[in-house]
């Protein structure tokens, strides 16, 4: 037996990048509260290595977030399990570019929907 | 009855201790409310590899385990953006499972968020649950309510668990289409 359902969520997000960062032992719950409060939107962080962290933001523009960047790394710098310094920065900020769903490629494997559709655009 | 089960944590930020596993108890509370006499396990963290996620599946299959969870790597990941872990969870548990229901959950930008997989092999059913704290808690806890509700109805578990997380999404400024 095999069901496979798809779904589209459409929620606008921003994907956030800090480097410079050394990161041990985080309680990302704990880092996404601290980062809650600082910018009074939802945050997820989806990526952490032991030099960056990479959070999606949502309901807020790039440049709200740009304006706040260094009370973000303020902020950051406060939780338990990151050390900031002084190359600490939001390396980058995007926001999530819509792609129409009626021109998706063909499968390639291995490959998500989100990469073929980009190939559309190159 | 869940009367033996295993968490199985993956990830390599988890492996070496650069982010804490708050998932793993969180899982473990609620499969003792299916059973506070069940056997639970949590193992090592492994690191995200296919060959060595689907190892360790096999493994636990190999000791008759009633339940297998795993925690984390359920999304498109380093396939999107180079900078993300690697998700290989879901495509270690492609080739092993005899009976599966999948949901696969994508953002607008056509990236793959989280693809959730309830199946069998065997006599053991085995579930998996993206790794983000909130998404990960309310699938476990429809999971436990649809478990408890009505058993090993593959169809239904993951049902239930893909729209608990995609109301995690939604809640945020969302909707949703179905392709």
């Amino acid at each position: 037996m095999l069901d496979n359902t798809q779904i589209i969520v459409q929620v606008d997000k921003t994907i956030v990048k800090i480097t410079g960062v050394q990161v041990r032992g985080l309680d990302t719950q704990a880092l996404e509260k601290i980062l809650m409060n600082k910018l009074k939107s939802l945050v997820r962080i989806i990526g952490v290595t032991g030099d960056s962290i990479e959070m999606d933001v949502y309901g807020l523009e790039e440049s709200a977030i740009l304006s706040e960047s260094e009370d973000v790394i303020k902020a950051i710098s406060m939780a338990e399990g990151i050390t900031a310094s002084d190359v600490t920065k939001m390396a980058s900020v995007e926001k999530i570019q819509s792609f129409d769903i009626e021109k998706i490629p063909d499968y390639i494997e291995n490959r998500c929907k989100g990469e073929r559709w980009q190939k559309v655009g190159q | 009855m869940v009367n033996k089960a295993v968490i199985i944590p993956t990830g390599d930020e988890i492996k070496e201790g650069i982010v804490l596993d708050t998932d793993s108890p969180m899982v473990m509370s609620f499969i003792l409310k299916l059973n506070g006499d069940c056997h639970v396990e949590r193992c090592r963290p492994t690191v995200d590899d296919e060959a060595n996620i689907e190892q360790k599946i096999q493994q636990y299959l190999a000791e008759e385990f009633d339940l297998i969870i795993l925690i984390g790597g359920s999304g498109g990941g380093h396939r999107y953006s180079k900078t993300l872990g690697k998700d290989f969870t879901h495509s270690a548990l492609e080739g092993i499972l005899d009976d599966k229901v999948v949901t696969e959950l994508y953002g607008k930008n056509g990236h793959l968020w989280s693809k959730l997989i309830a199946g069998r092999a065997g006599k053991t059913l085995v579930i998996n649950i993206p790794g983000p704290f909130a998404e990960a808690e309310a699938a476990m806890s429809a999971f436990v309510e649809t478990f408890k509700e009505i058993g090993v109805d593959l169809k239904r578990i993951n049902a239930s668990m893909a729209e608990a997380v995609k109301k995690k999404y939604s809640l945020y400024n969302g909707f949703e289409n179905q392709l």
